[in-house]
Formats: C-alpha cells, sequence, structure tokens
C-alpha cells in the first residue's frame, strides 16, 4: 500500500487510514459478545463457579463412566476417520478417470449430504436401516439373513451416519492430489513392472498422503464434537462427550461439570487446528488444494482402458458413491406415497403427506419460524461478513492473520459449546423465548461463510480498480457501489446461499436456544426422530431437501458466472 | 551393465489409432527397428511420434496392427510385463524416493535380491556419472542429474527397448548439446535398441542411426541420417530436415538445392547449370554469408565463404546462381509443369 498511498495526488483523510477497521468492527464486536464471551464464561465455569478449582477435570479422569465416555469420542472419531480415507480413495479415483459431466455429478453427489441437513440425512438411514427398513426387508427378501440385522442404535450407525456427512472433507482434497498427481509418474512404475497393487501403494498412497491427511485432520477435528448423529443414529455404548456435555446442562444441571467437558473438547479441537494450520495452511481448510506436481499431464485414463485393479477401485467407487446418495434417493420419493406406514419405493404418488404437513399449524408454524430466522442471519451475516472481509484488505499484513484466524473460529469450535455458551449467557436475560437469540447464533456461524467466500471474491478483485475509480474522482461510496461490489457480489450470493442452509438446518442451537413456542422446523423434526418417524416428518425431510438442492443449483448457477 | 548387446529387433505392423473416430493419430504405421541400434522418431506436434511411442510402452493402445519385439506380438502383453525402459520428457521420477530407490524400483519389481540390486544400482549410477547423488531426492538435483537418474532408472532393468520421449526437451541448449554427446557414447557402448522421439531436426541427426520421419500419422521416409539429408523423398522430408531451396530448372522439373550447395556470383560462373537472379541481402554469420537471391521470381539462399566478394554487391544488382547437377535433389512428388 505505501507506494501507491504515495502516488496519491491527495493526502487521505486521517479516519480512512482506519478505514478497515471500521468495516472488521462490527463483526468482531458480535463474535466478542455472542462468541467470545459466552464461549469464554463456559470454559471459566469448568474451574469452578467460585473458587477455582479442578475437581470437575479430575471428575472426568477418575469416574469410569465418564473415562469410557472420552475412549468411545477418540474411538469412534478414529474410526469414522480411517473410514473416510479409505472410502475416499475409490471415490476421488473414479472422479479422476471419468468423462467431464459423470465427474461434476459424482462432485454434486459428494455435497449433497455435506449439505443436507442432518436431521433430514439422519431421518433417511434410520428408515434404510431400521429393524423393519428398506435395507433389512432387501436382505431378507433375497434370503441373505431370516432376521432383521441390527444396523443403527449401536455403533454401526452412528460409523455410517458420521462417515457419510465427513467424507467430503476427504474425497475434495483426495481428488485434487490425484490429479495434481503426474500421469508418467505412474506409468513409470507401470513400465518398470509394478503392477496395480503395487503402484497404489508405492506410489500412488505416498505422493497423495498429504491430501488425504489434510482430510482426515479435518474429519477427526470435527467428528469428536458430533452431536445429532450419536444421539439420534446409536445406542447408550456410543454416547459421545458432546451428549455428556448436552446431558450435564439439560438434565443434570451440572453446569461446572458440562464446562469441563466442553473445556476437553475444545482444547482437542483447537490443538487440531492449529496443528493443521501449521502443517497445511488455513487457505487449505477451504480451498481443498492438493500437492502433486505441476509439470506433466494430470493422473487420467488413457485409450488402454482400466486394469484390472482400476476396474476394482471404480466398481468401488461407484458403491460409495451408492452410499453417499442412497438417503437422498430414498427419502424424496417416500415422501411421495399415500401410505401411513412408511414404504419404499411408494406404490402410489401423492402429496397427501405434504398436505398434511401444510394443514397442521405446529408445522407451519416452526417453517415460518425457520424462515423468519434464516432472513435475519442471512442479513446479519451478509452485511457483518461482506463488511469484515473487505475491511481486511486494508488493515496491516501483520493483523490479517490473526484476524482471519480468529473470524474463522467459530466454524472450528464444535457447535455444541456455542449452543450451551448461549444458553448460559441468553438464558437469564429472556432471548431464548424469542427468535433473536437463535438468529444471533446462526450469525455467529454463518458470518464466517460469508467472510470466507467474500475473501475468495476479493482475490480476483484488482486493487487498481479502486485506486483508478477514485482517481478519476468518484467518492468512497460510488466506487463502492458501482466497482468494488458488482465484482464481489458472486461471492455475496454464494455466502448467503451457505448462511441460509447453516441457519434452516441447525439442531443442535436450536435444541438449546428455542422453546416448545419458538421451536425451528429442524427442532420439531428432531424431536419427532427421536419418537418416532412419522410420514409428515418425511415430507418435511423432502421440503428440507427440495430448498437445499434448490439453494446449491443456484449456487452452482452463480459460482459459474464468476470470472 | 551386461557386455553383451541388450537390444531385440522391433517390428511395427500396419499400427492404426484413431482418436475420436475421426483424426487418425496413427495412419498404418510400418516401421523395422534394427537390434542394438538407435531409431528416432521426428516429426512436429501431432504427427503421431509420441503416440507410437505410448503404443510401443503400452500406454496406449493401436486400433489396427501389431507390434512385434523379438518377432513376438506384445499386444495383449500388460505395461509391467513388457520388460520396456522408458525416459518420459520430464523424467517423471518418484518424488518420494531417493535416487538409488528410483534407481532400484525396477529391480525390486522383478524380485531381485538385495545384494545384486545394490551392485546394479551401484554400476547404472557409475553409468551415468551419478554415483555421489545416490541419496538425494530427485528435487535436490539440477534438470540434468535429473535426467541421468531417469536414463539409470530405464537402463538397470536390460530392457528389450529403450524407449525416450523428448527426454532433453527441458533441458537449456548447452546442457543439451553436452547430454546428447553423452548420450552417443553411451548408446555405443550398451547398444540397447533404442526409440527416441524428438521434433528437434538437429538432435534427431546428431543421434540417430535412423530416422523415421513421421507427419500426420504416417512415417514419411526411414533411413539413416545422411540418407534422409541427401536424399530426400519428397519436397516435405526435404524441407523438414534442413533448408531447402526449390529451384525449377530450365526443363521445367524442380529440384531441391541445399543452400550449401547452392552457388551464387563468382562461384557459380563455373557451375554447370546457371541461373539469373537478383541479389537479396548478404547477412553474415561468422563462419560466412548467408546470401539471399531471387530467381524466377523465388527466393533462394546460399551459404558462402566469410570472403566471398558477393557480400560487396549493391543489393538489387544482377546475379548469376548456380548448382552442379549432382546436388540436385528430385522428388517423386515435384511439381512438373
Amino acid at each position: 500500500m505505501t507506494i501507491t498511498d504515495g502516488l496519491r495526488p491527495l493526502p487521505r483523510p486521517s479516519w480512512r487510514r482506519h478505514a478497515g477497521w471500521i468495516g472488521i468492527a462490527p463483526l468482531a464486536v458480535l463474535l466478542v459478545i455472542a462468541f467470545a464471551i459466552p464461549v469464554g464464561s463456559l470454559l471459566r465455569l469448568s474451574f469452578g463457579e467460585g473458587d477455582f478449582t479442578l475437581e470437575h477435570f479430575a471428575r472426568i479422569v477418575t469416574v469410569p463412566l465418564y473415562r469410557s465416555v472420552l475412549l468411545t469420542t477418540l474411538t469412534i472419531s478414529a474410526t469414522t476417520t480411517l473410514l473416510c480415507v479409505v472410502m475416499s480413495y475409490p471415490v476421488a479415483y473414479l472422479m479422476a478417470t471419468v468423462g467431464p459431466r459423470m465427474r461434476a455429478l459424482l462432485i454434486v453427489v459428494v455435497l449433497l449430504p455435506f449439505w443436507t441437513s442432518s436431521l433430514v440425512r439422519t431421518t433417511a438411514w434410520i428408515v434404510i436401516l431400521q429393524g423393519n427398513g428398506i435395507l433389512n426387508r432387501l436382505l431378507m427378501g433375497v434370503g441373505l439373513t431370516s432376521e432383521p440385522v441390527a444396523f443403527v442404535y449401536n455403533l454401526s450407525g452412528v460409523l455410517i451416519g458420521m462417515t457419510h456427512v465427513l467424507m467430503p472433507f476427504v474425497v475434495l482434497p483426495l481428488y485434487a492430489a490425484l490429479r495434481g498427481l503426474d500421469l508418467s509418474t505412474v506409468q513409470a512404475a507401470e513400465g518398470l513392472g509394478a503392477g496395480p497393487t503395487t503402484v497404489f501403494f508405492r506410489i500412488v498412497v505416498p505422493l497423495t498422503a498429504p491430501g488425504a491427511v489434510a482430510g482426515a485432520t479435518i474429519v477427526f477435528m470435527n467428528a469428536l464434537g458430533f452431536y445429532i448423529t450419536p444421539a439420534l443414529m446409536g445406542g447408550p455404548a456410543q454416547t459421545m462427550i458432546s451428549q455428556m456435555i448436552a446431558d450435564n446442562v439439560g438434565r443434570q444441571l451440572d453446569w461446572s461439570f458440562a464446562a469441563a467437558l466442553s473445556t476437553v473438547l475444545l482444547g482437542a479441537t483447537l490443538v487440531l487446528f492449529v496443528l493443521f494450520q501449521r502443517v497445511f495452511g488455513l487457505d487449505r481448510l477451504f480451498s481443498g488444494g492438493g500437492g502433486g506436481s505441476k509439470s506433466g499431464e494430470p493422473f487420467r485414463l488413457t485409450s488402454r482402458g482400466r486394469t484390472a485393479g482400476g476396474l476394482f477401485g471404480a466398481v468401488m467407487g461407484l458403491a460409495v458413491a451408492v452410499f453417499l446418495i442412497a438417503p437422498i434417493l430414498v427419502v424424496f420419493p417416500m415422501s411421495l406415497g399415500s401410505s401411513p406406514f412408511l414404504a419404499f419405493p411408494p406404490s402410489d404418488l401423492s402429496l397427501r403427506w405434504y398436505v398434511s404437513f401444510f394443514e397442521n399449524s405446529k408445522w407451519v408454524g416452526a417453517l415460518t419460524r425457520s424462515l423468519q430466522v434464516a432472513a435475519v442471519t442471512v442479513a446479519g451475516a451478509v452485511v457483518l461478513g461482506t463488511a469484515a472481509a473487505i475491511g481486511l484488505d486494508r488493515i496491516g499484513q501483520h493483523w490479517r492473520r490473526t484476524i482471519e484466524t480468529a473470524f474463522v473460529l467459530p466454524m472450528i469450535v464444535p457447535v455444541i459449546i456455542l449452543a450451551v455458551g448461549l444458553y448460559y449467557l441468553f438464558a437469564p436475560v429472556g432471548l431464548v423465548a424469542s427468535i433473536w437469540g437463535l438468529a444471533i447464533g446462526h450469525t455467529v456461524l454463518a458470518a464466517p461463510y460469508v467472510f470466507i467466500t467474500v475473501r475468495a471474491a476479493l482475490k480476483g478483485f484488482d486493487p487498481n480498480l479502486e485506486l483508478a475509480a477514485l482517481g478519476l474522482g468518484a467518492p468512497w461510496h460510488t466506487m463502492a457501489r458501482r466497482i468494488l461490489v458488482p465484482v464481489i457480489l458472486p461471492g455475496i450470493l454464494a455466502g448467503s446461499v451457505f448462511a441460509f442452509i447453516t441457519s434452516f438446518d441447525d439442531v443442535i442451537l436450536a435444541l438449546f436456544l428455542t422453546n416448545i413456542r419458538t421451536r425451528t422446523l429442524p427442532k420439531l423434526m428432531y424431536e419427532g426422530v427421536a419418537h418416532e418417524i412419522d410420514p409428515t416428518i418425511i415430507a418435511a425431510a423432502g421440503l428440507i431437501i427440495l430448498v437445499t438442492v434448490a439453494l446449491l443449483a443456484l449456487d452452482l448457477v452463480l459460482t459459474r458466472k464468476r470470472p | 551393465m551386461s557386455p553383451t548387446p541388450l537390444g531385440k529387433p522391433v517390428a511395427v505392423r500396419g499400427l492404426r489409432k484413431i482418436y475420436g473416430g475421426v483424426v487418425a493419430a496413427l495412419d498404418g504405421i510400418d516401421l523395422d527397428i534394427a537390434p542394438g541400434s538407435f531409431c528416432t522418431l521426428l516429426g512436429a506436434s501431432g504427427s503421431g511420434k509420441t503416440t507410437l511411442l505410448k503404443a510401443l510402452a503400452g500406454f496406449e493402445t493401436a486400433d489396427e496392427g501389431a507390434i512385434l519385439v523379438d518377432g513376438r506380438d506384445i499386444g495383449q502383453v500388460p505395461v509391467a510385463k513388457r520388460n520396456i525402459g522408458m525416459v518420459f520428457q520430464n523424467y517423471a521420477l518418484f518424488p518420494h524416493l531417493t535416487v538409488r530407490r528410483n534407481v532400484a524400483f525396477g529391480l525390486e519389481m522383478r524380485g531381485i535380491g538385495r545384494a545384486e540390486i545394490s551392485r546394479r544400482v551401484d554400476a547404472a549410477l557409475a553409468l551415468v556419472g551419478l554415483d555421489a547423488h545416490g541419496d538425494r531426492l530427485p528435487r535436490e538435483l539440477s534438470g540434468g542429474q535429473q535426467q541421468r537418474v531417469a536414463l539409470a532408472r530405464a537402463l538397470v532393468i536390460e530392457p528389450d527397448i529403450l524407449l525416450m520421449d523428448e527426454p532433453l526437451g527441458a533441458l537449456d541448449k548447452n546442457l543439451r548439446q553436452a547430454i546428447q554427446i553423452q548420450l552417443r557414447d553411451l548408446h555405443r557402448r550398451i547398444a540397447a535398441t533404442t526409440v527416441y522421439v524428438t521434433h528437434d531436426q538437429e538432435e534427431a541427426l546428431f543421434l540417430s542411426d535412423t530416422i523415421a520421419l513421421m507427419d500426420r500419422g504416417r512415417v514419411v521416409q526411414v533411413g539413416s541420417p545422411e540418407d534422409l539429408y541427401f536424399r530426400p523423398a519428397n519436397r516435405f522430408v526435404a524441407a523438414f530436415l534442413g533448408e531447402c531451396n526449390f529451384v525449377r530448372v530450365p526443363d521445367g522439373e524442380e529440384i531441391g538445392l541445399r543452400p550449401e550447395k547452392t552457388l551464387i556470383g563468382a562461384r557459380a560462373e563455373a557451375a554447370e547449370i546457371r541461373l539469373d537472379g537478383i541479389l537479396g541481402s548478404a547477412v553474415f554469420t561468422g563462419t560466412g554469408y548467408r546470401v539471399t537471391a531471387t530467381v524466377a521470381g523465388r527466393e533462394l539462399t546460399a551459404l558462402t565463404a566469410n570472403d566471398d566478394p558477393v557480400a560487396g554487391l549493391a543489393p538489387g544488382s544482377a546475379v548469376v546462381v548456380g548448382f552442379h547437377p549432382a546436388h540436385a535433389m528430385r522428388f517423386a512428388d515435384a511439381a512438373r509443369p
């Protein structure tokens, strides 16, 4: 900036030298009030409500029940991570070796579970996996088993649900790493006499390991804080630390102990986050960029076709793709049936359960509130996130990294911790009984998405355009309106899509920050799923899928227009 | 390295490869490569030379035709079983393995004992002068050194054929010339049947026993460098390899004439065939002058000695251009009146 400053014809007014901070301040204030303070007070609680004590931490270590919850959390997270990596290789391989259309389809298949509400996914899996569910009826139908297999409400249920949603974090960097792999390196190994297995383990795995490890770190970090999936798809033996936190707040009313568990969870998450940042850099978290060499042709299929090993990989990749898309493929057609029993495929097509959804004031009220909260969230997140992203380019270099890290922290910290912290802060002041408390919480979660997408859009914005406009005599606000905003608009719109989905799909904050009069659609569904899945819930799930798919399609269109 | 010649004879029979149903990348290739000889596939980009090399290696399959190594059709033999040494354009060294492990890779795949591997890797590294660099990673080496590791890795398995895909393309000119000399000496010592792809005609002339000049998926001419240079089969070959003047002689036939055989000014007076021309320019190149003259509406180039008085004439002067009939190159496809 110093060189361009020197070239300016007029000295800048002194306030403008701090203009960057003006943009950053609103989001910073929100994050201090609705993120740092609630999370901080919760952490403070873990050391005793009055005098300093470590007794709550001591309890975690000494009481066998809590020790086993910690162990379960680690075991489930590690197993999920392993499953994600193992299952991602075939999908990434398939993505790298098919035509562009098929590849685009596979990317959608990988990303859809990620952007589908956790409740919709969970509901669908339960419908597929339960005792009289689709999978068991299929297995018994072909005679593979005479009695229903217990797929859900146990370890396999939790692992299926968690792997399903966390896989994109490994598939995408792995796909990038595979594309970064030089085709001739693989051919060189083959030419020297290596068969498919040797090529995979001695060449492909070592060269794509950085991408896989980056993804695995994110998966493990996220898995540690999982709440909804183990709560709905696991049994008592699969109780994870987040459930223990919620249980201590909701049932035991033992705030200090819940706080101590939160501190442990947050500590573990932050250690992983710092490690990730040190080793891979923050950008990797969002871009999914891979390593590999730059020269040469990217890894692809040649005219020779697939080898036996390649064919095996492709078939496995297809199987995993089916696994990823199955819940959505099942639940949506199911919502169009008319039978009061869940049937797949539905014997007839009708909108009966959608009608019943819209005739029920309980569901309509919840949907309305969800939309209201999402509207407030999108507005808040877009204004705060965009201002902060624009501001960040206008402050000193050495501050940027710190601020950037601080602003993405809400994406890193397990939502359960924010939920409990906000509940602790909002309950006494009555914010829980209105939609505003939830909207504030959602804005904390959503603003970082807008911040990141606008930051990315700004990277394509040549600062000279701004100087040119100002040099031609445009005041700053005119420049912003006519030059800056049009350029970054796709980033803002993509950020709004993510903000909307973040709010519209959230269950965890809603569980803590709403009551029976202010509950949102996901919370109402949660109560239903935890009790019994009826067709109206499936209709609600179908509705959420429609909204999500429509928004993602919108995002795809917006992204394509980006220069 | 093994003292006996490594190479086996290679024969390509009617090889065809169509991309997307229309473009013939290989349009019926027939080629015989003698055991132990150095054969260059020369051509512009898109001529099919790299596709042919990849078909030999097994990375691409042909739609028709056969490739015979030592008389045996290798069409159905998978890449890993072909015993072919390949040096890639970007070397394709395994970036996560040291130089030694890179060179040892092919031997490990063949289940050779550790002591034997160590001995052969040492010998291969010594052959390319990299004995001291065995424990480095590829990225710690210069481009020329990486190139030699790739060569050692390809040779150590004692391949039936050594394939090289523009292996010097990424190097700067001086280094390229130095390595060309090393390559030629190395080939003379080990006599592996080598198929070498390049678009650089000087490189092809310098290295090859046989050059197969390719154009649009066909082999236009096969022969020794001298054959192709002095007896080009057609205008395309004459123009591709070296410079060539196309002259219409008094009887109406069009012939090719190399600039160094094109006489001009005083030296042309003694030539058997003389034509009237108009002097264009004379550019000093150190060893001589590059003189241009227009004859019957066509511009010709002549290379003359650096003391030739023709350089002193004013551009636009009348000048005699001549040649000896023995130097005229006649083409099958020459344009006739």
